[in-house]
């Protein structure tokens, strides 16, 4: 993939936080945000691949690369 | 009631018919925006064959994938036997 799915930002601590602080948290940026309309004609997946990875198109593929990370991880 | 032995070859065909399946939904939901691509329209044509003949060779085998009407059934009735398919 051109640039890595997994984006970060850090959220605002400040000294009133009623829970232990999470500074690092990440979000995926799939390339179905970059493709405004998908055209014709894109290389295709052999059928037994597209059912794995969930798509019929590699330029649409994302594995959804992000691990939780901070303290509390779960959500992110 | 005998239960069905399924053997490889069931889970093989399965997963063809699923593999089928999953292009045939990739092409449908891509030709609805996209109506005038023929290629995209003629490999949906060959592979909503091919998948109308893995599933007839499917159900001649091992019985009935769908109900009211769609497939057919073997004497006796075949739609009450163990398992469904979305049991295994």
């Amino acid at each position: 993939m051109n640039n890595n799915q997994c984006r970060v930002y850090y959220p605002f601590v400040g000294p009133f936080d009623p829970c232990p602080p999470i500074r690092v948290k990440t979000y995926v940026v799939p390339p179905n945000q970059f493709i405004p309309f998908q055209p014709m004609n894109l290389p295709q997946y052999p059928l037994p691949e597209a059912l794995r990875r969930g798509t019929l198109w590699p330029a649409l593929f994302s594995p959804y690369p992000c691990p939780p990370v901070g303290k509390g991880g779960g959500d992110y | 009631m005998s239960t069905q032995t399924l053997d490889e070859q069931y889970y093989a065909q399965l997963l063809q018919l699923q593999q089928y399946d999953f292009a045939l939904v990739e092409l449908t939901l891509f030709l609805d925006t996209h109506p005038n691509d023929m290629q995209a329209l003629q490999q949906f044509n060959q592979l909503a064959q091919q998948r109308r003949q893995c599933a007839q060779q499917f159900e001649q085998q091992y019985g009935p994938l769908l109900q009211f009407g769609q497939s057919y059934s073997r004497y006796p009735w075949q739609w009450a036997q163990q398992p469904w398919p979305w049991q295994v």
